[in-house]
């Protein structure tokens, strides 16, 4: 006890006059209560002394626990060709999860930050039922996702040891590698803006420590293991990871589950009917929306250019490259939000040579560049040479910007966002979006500037683009619809998955976007082609009509674009009961 | 210059990565993160359940910063299960009842400070009691505080205040074992110790999921160097039955029956130890005359095992060498379940299967001093396992407690079930809950809560203020949790180690030791308790109330020879015992009834309680979730990392074919009712549990609005773990 706590006689006394004095009900209240109660939350609040033992322990000694994990790592480093990898023993995995409250204590992560997980697979027959657990972290891949996928570099695979290791003062927290990851393995950590990760303990491992969920399962489930990397690919290549994980070629994952049990045909992770909706994205939602929007109007601005007299466009053309300007910064703009530390965003250039979001960054900054050079162009030197130059130059910068966007999603192998139907998405968005944006431009350039030349600009124009809007929509709608082919499968895939999601949890706002995508793409665009068609000219219902088609069209991209994160299931490890 | 803008661009290291290295913690600890390095060490055990590992605190300027498992400790061997490597976390939550709570007049409850909770207390109490009677006031108590609080609390009701009844929510555990011990063994004795579980050759576990319920005792089977045959009778395939080499799918409740046959095949075949039946034990020529009628037919269709199964799992036993019976809620929480314990004793018994390395008929404890609980909290049975019927027994402990012996009750308290019924009549008016959360544990809950709402004042003493039981009290008073306070815990296999202060408690936070001290003083009985100064100090009368029984520990100093020795094993009569770091009960084959003689002690099992039905035509079972869950999660779901490991919503585990027939997919909404309740909850399709059986996990709180109020007749512990209900597609 502090000496300063310690009630001297005198201290009593004089508590005691103190708070005595009032006392009305003595029956009740008995001599001396207060005192003790003082007294007793005095001495609550004294902590029982540390263990003399415990000062005995020198530094530098080996630790305790290394005479029962010492046997559960290699003899050796990994040779040339070798690599670390967990060796799971999934006969002795009782699913305590002892490991990931063991990895989340002994790594000091935040309060409900952890690295592991631990899954469950059922099957069998009712005379012969199944049941595994299964702990799971990261693979330390040969060939990591994150690692290709990570736009600043902050991944690096350790040459010796193979173990692949986040630089968390590197990330900028775009959250790339945590779509990349088939395994769900790089956790975003939102109040640090940064990605954290397994690292395998390589600290521990460098002085021969196991790491901490190797030192903590109680039933010696997991091991470290040198393995050959020409065996980790040739495992791959047999497809045999574990019952209902994703497939191990695309990043060839070394950890090895062992077992001498043999599954069960109809053994499934016990969430493999799970549909949860995934994390939308917004600030990406609204970023490819809008960089689609404005190179889809370039796009038609230059159609419209090769197909109309320079007389009757000069002056549109100003107004308009300078609106679909204004949407492609908006749409840079908005991805920087996405950015968990966007101060660091200028690093990533770094990744360029293997990461389609370093590619997709410089494309939409050269196009950004571009762009606004044409748009200048338009304004001050709007007869020079340069014009129908820059113009296309605009063109195949933000084409190349929209291929790299859909190369992103490719690249994570989901069958959700295949490159079929990623292009064919991304490239109607533009489509749509970018004739939806020219009868903005054509409504505000009449409305404000020219409306001579804007009436003339609709009739000649208007009915091909019309025609466009309605033939793309009406293809996006059925292309999008053509998902729910897969409800009538009776195996549960990844796209039936997609398409529970849609038509469970996701499903109003899959109303929603049909409602969009039929008002502003189908039903508004008859209104206007009805309204051109007639002599006499509504001017008010033109606006009307165009203000609604235009706000029906990006909203349905919008909702399509979140139904595209959102629905998008993922390849997942078997995960537990949610 | 160039290397500014290269780390700009590139960065290996900074303040980010800081934040995760790792440094040599010392004190034996190996790398621990760099923030939390230790500066001294304090090992105590764990306050979940019965295993009692040790844990080693990190502190920092003295306070609690993490933790580790302990690797000497002779219970863990340095692992812990996730609840034990989150034990600290859950102390500092915003559900923490922070000051005494009292509900006013409007039925508001109000902060209040202690003297006017104790004022309170005292005055409502003493008036319940003098319109009602002595004995209209009861307590229900815990198997989770330390020994020394059980024992205030106890000693402090009965003789102090003048109860008479109280009992703890060890009898929703234990109180079958401990029948069952007491008529078979003559003491409440669980004869084992945890290296009897890598001693075996053949391990059979029944009503017992050791992988989630107990995962370092499983730990144990699994260094377990004789490749032993793993045996587990559950009706259901748990974690445990995945593991086991023989799983005996039995149906639910009929393990009486088939432990009965097994008996007698082992008789029929000679496969008994009759030098050890006739130098050891009473009655086993009744027993064996018995159980001839338990024919294979009449087993296989009881049980609906297969005759093979049952013959292959006698021939198992008959081939052991080294046996060991284990046995939890599974046959507990039955309404046959003293008997089943003692059909399953009587195996140990009648093979010679007890007193060696590898044997025993052993009770696997839940909660972390339920054993303590059992010998010194003075409900059922008097301070250090005497009989309050007793004269020499009250004279005794009156005698080593400085009390008039006339204080001591003369009659044993009602049992917890009893108590319920009381109030129900109206007879017991004012309960003092410590350290249970009725509301949510109790059999038939709804009903339970009506008998609650009846009280005239309802006091809960806890950690937290929103369990289910506080938010029906009157007055609630915050209690210190583990690791804010001292005293001992008992074990499973009989160890007694210490708790630690650790923790600095929030707010006006109490031990319950202080509380039950404080209550004393204003209750006006101060006097009676004035060597009960300090945990420390009610450990050494203890000790004198163990002195002569099986339980003597008389042997142990203080707790800092508990710490040196790794925790003691009673018995210990002297400190050179306490060198033995494992020990098991009955190496001598002297049991403890007067002959020095076991029991063999059975009876006809009963049918089940509440057989399906064409209304209800589903059996529920019941039992744990998840290794991260504990009982009604009052301190589990206070950790976000323990969250994250079990499932955040009552769900149904059914067999797919019956799914299919109703219609249930997976991860559907399925309502589940009995007679008594209906909880929606999810569906999980798993061949895991069998056709016309369903399961729920105990820890979500509707799981008991269906289980039917049974009991056990000898112990009176609630059958939980079976009755009807029926299920849909929501």
């Amino acid at each position: 006890m502090p000496e300063s706590l310690k009630p001297s006689s005198e201290q009593r006394s004089t508590d005691a006059d103190r708070i005595e004095l009032p006392v009305l009900n003595s029956a009740r209240r008995p001599h001396g209560g207060p005192t003790l109660i003082k007294l007793l939350l005095r001495e609550q609040q004294e902590l029982t002394a540390a263990d003399l033992f415990s000062q005995d322990h020198a530094a530098g000694t080996i630790p305790d626990q290394a005479r029962y994990y010492s046997k559960l790592l290699p003899a050796a480093p990994p040779g040339p060709g070798q690599q670390y990898a967990f060796d799971v023993d999934l006969d002795r995995c009782s699913g305590c999860k002892a490991c990931v409250t063991a990895c989340h204590s002994l790594n000091g992560l935040d309060e409900d930050e952890t690295w592991r997980d631990v899954g469950l697979l059922l099957g069998g027959t009712a005379s012969s039922p199944a049941m595994q657990h299964v702990t799971t972290t990261c693979h330390h891949c040969l060939e990591p996702a994150c690692m290709t996928a990570c736009p600043v570099d902050a991944y690096e695979k350790n040459p010796v040891t193979g173990i692949v290791r986040h630089l968390d003062d590197q990330c900028f927290g775009c959250q790339y590698c945590t779509l990349a990851c088939p395994y769900d393995v790089p956790k975003y950590n939102a109040s640090r803006g940064i990605v954290r990760k397994c690292d395998m303990c390589s600290d521990r491992l460098a002085v021969a420590e196991a790491p901490a969920c190797v030192q903590a399962c109680p039933h010696e489930a997991i091991a470290i293991n040198v393995v050959d990397a020409q065996q980790v690919l040739e495992n791959s290549e047999a497809d045999h990871f574990l019952p209902g994980a994703p497939d191990p070629q695309f990043t060839l994952p070394t950890t090895h589950f062992r077992t001498s049990r043999a599954f069960p045909r109809n053994m499934l992770p016990v969430d493999y009917h799970a549909v949860n909706r995934q994390h939308p994205h917004w600030p990406l939602i609204v970023m490819l929306v809008l960089t689609q929007l404005s190179v889809g109007a370039f796009i038609v601005g230059q159609v419209l250019q090769s197909r109309l007299p320079a007389s009757l466009l000069t002056a549109f053309q100003q107004f308009h490259s300078t609106s679909a300007l204004g949407f492609g910064l908006l749409a840079l703009a908005a991805s920087t939000m996405h950015l968990g530390r966007p101060q660091y965003a200028f690093r990533a250039v770094v990744g360029l040579r293997h990461s389609w979001l370093s590619r997709e960054i410089v494309a939409f900054g050269a196009f950004a560049g571009v762009a606004c050079m044409f748009a200048g162009v338009c304004w001050y030197r709007p007869a020079n040479w340069l014009v129908p130059t820059l113009g296309w130059l605009v063109v195949v910068t933000g084409l190349a910007g929209i291929f790299c966007s859909v190369m992103i999603y490719v690249f994570t192998d989901r069958e959700f966002w295949s490159f079929g139907t990623t292009t064919a998405k991304f490239a109607l968005t533009s489509t749509i979006l970018g004739i939806a944006a020219t009868w903005l431009s054509i409504l505000v350039f009449g409305s404000f500037v020219d409306t001579p030349t804007a009436g003339i600009l609709a009739r000649r124009a208007g009915v091909p683009l019309i025609q466009g809007l309605i033939i793309s929509t009406a293809a996006k709608l059925i292309l999008e619809a053509s998902l729910f082919r897969h409800l009538t499968r009776r195996r549960q895939s990844l796209l039936k998955r997609s398409a529970r999601l849609m038509v469970g949890p996701l499903a109003g706002s899959i109303f929603a976007r049909i409602a969009c995508g039929l008002l502003g793409g189908i039903v508004m665009p008859l209104f206007l082609w009805n309204e051109l068609s007639t002599d006499q000219s509504r001017g008010l219902f033109q606006v009307i009509s165009v203000a609604m088609l235009f706000a029906a069209c990006l909203v349905g991209e919008m909702l399509e674009r979140y139904q595209f994160f959102a629905a998008c299931a993922k390849p997942r490890m078997p995960g537990s009961v949610s | 210059m160039n290397n500014t803008f290269t780390s700009l661009l590139h960065r290996s290291d900074g303040p980010l990565t800081c934040e995760l290295l790792r440094e040599p913690g010392n004190f034996g600890l190996g790398q621990v993160p760099v923030q939390m390095k230790p500066d001294a060490t304090t090992d105590m055990v764990c306050g979940y359940c019965s295993t009692g590992c040790s844990l080693r605190i990190h502190r920092r300027d003295g306070a609690a910063t993490s933790l580790t498992p302990n690797t000497e400790y002779p219970v863990n061997l340095g692992m812990a299960c996730p609840k034990g490597w989150e034990a600290l976390t859950v102390l500092d939550s915003p559900d923490r009842a922070t000051t005494p709570l009292l509900r006013d007049e409007t039925g508001r409850r109000v902060p209040v400070d202690w003297d006017r909770a104790m004022q309170a207390f005292t005055e409502r109490f003493k008036t319940i009691q003098a319109e009602h009677g002595q004995h209209s006031v009861a307590f229900l108590g815990t198997g989770q505080i330390a020994t020394e609080e059980m024992a205030f609390l106890g000693a402090l009701t009965k003789f102090g205040m003048g109860l008479l009844h109280g009992d703890g929510n060890t009898r929703q555990c234990m109180a079958t074992s401990v029948v069952a011990y007491k008529q078979a063994f003559g003491f409440d004795a669980p004869p084992y110790t945890y290296s009897d579980f890598e001693e075996s050759d053949v391990i059979v576990l029944i009503g017992s999921n050791l992988c989630i319920t107990h995962p370092i005792m499983w730990e144990r089977v699994m260094r377990n160097p004789h490749s032993p045959e793993i045996v587990v009778v559950d009706p259901r395939l748990t974690e445990t039955g995945v593991n086991a080499t023989q799983h005996v799918a039995l149906s639910p409740k009929s393990d009486l029956t088939l432990l009965y046959g097994i008996a007698r095949i082992l008789i029929e075949n000679g496969w008994i130890d009759t030098d050890y039946i006739t130098a050891h034990t009473n009655g086993f020529d009744e027993f064996a005359e018995y159980v001839i009628q338990f024919t294979d037919d009449c087993v296989t269709a009881e049980t609906g095992l297969l005759r093979s199964q049952i013959h292959r799992l006698a021939a198992t036993i008959h081939h052991g060498k080294r046996v060991s019976f284990w046995w939890t809620m599974g046959v507990n929480q039955s309404h046959q379940g003293v008997r089943t314990a003692q059909a399953i004793i009587n195996l140990a018994l009648m093979t010679g299967n007890m007193g060696r390395p590898g044997t025993g008929a052993n009770s696997i404890t839940g909660q972390c001093n339920a054993m303590g609980s059992r010998l010194f909290s003075n409900t059922t049975s008097l301070l250090g396992g005497h009989d309050f019927t007793n004269a020499q027994h009250r004279e005794k402990i009156a005698g080593i407690l400085g009390i008039d012996p006339e204080l001591v009750p003369r009659r044993n308290s009602l049992p917890y079930h009893k108590i319920m019924e009381g109030i129900l009549s109206g007879r017991i008016r004012g309960l003092w809950v410590v350290c249970t959360n009725p509301a949510h544990s109790w059999i038939n809950q709804s009903q339970c809560r009506d008998i609650l709402e009846r009280l005239d004042f309802l006091v809960v003493q806890d950690m937290y203020a929103n369990t289910e039981t506080a938010q029906m009290a009157d007055l609630i008073l915050p209690a210190a949790g583990w690791g804010e306070k001292e005293g001992t815990f008992v074990n499973s296999e009989r160890r007694i180690a210490v708790i630690r202060k650790v923790a600095q408690a929030p707010g006006l936070v109490l031990s319950d030791f202080n509380i039950f001290k404080l209550v004393a003083h204003y209750w006006g009985c101060a006097d009676m308790f004035e060597h009960w100064q300090s945990p420390q100090d009610v450990f050494q009368l203890l000790k004198k109330c163990s002195a002569g029984q099986p339980c003597d520990f008389t042997g142990v100093e203080d707790y800092e020879f508990l710490n040196l020795h790794g925790g003691v094993q009673w018995p210990c009569r002297d400190a050179t015992a306490a060198d033995l770091q494992e020990r098991r009960l009955f190496e001598d084959g002297r049991y403890y009834h007067s002959d020095g003689r076991a029991r063999f002690v059975f009876e006809d099992p009963r049918p089940l309680t509440e057989r399906p039905n064409d209304n209800f035509p589903f059996i529920l079972l019941t039992g744990r979730g998840t290794a991260s869950q504990w009982h009604t999660q009052t301190r589990t779901r206070n950790s976000a990392v323990l969250r994250k490991l079990y499932p955040k919503d009552i769900f149904v585990e059914i067999n797919p074919g019956d799914a299919r027939q109703l219609q249930i997919g997976p991860d559907d909404k399925a309502v589940v009712e009995s007679q008594r309740g209906r909880v929606l909850a999810r569906a999980v399709l798993t061949h895991a549990v069998q056709p016309g059986q369903v399961f729920i996990p105990m820890h979500y709180q509707a799981a008991n609005q269906l289980t039917d109020a049974v009991f056990d007749p000898h112990s009176g512990q609630p059958s939980y773990k079976a009755c009807a209900v029926r299920i849909a597609r929501n």
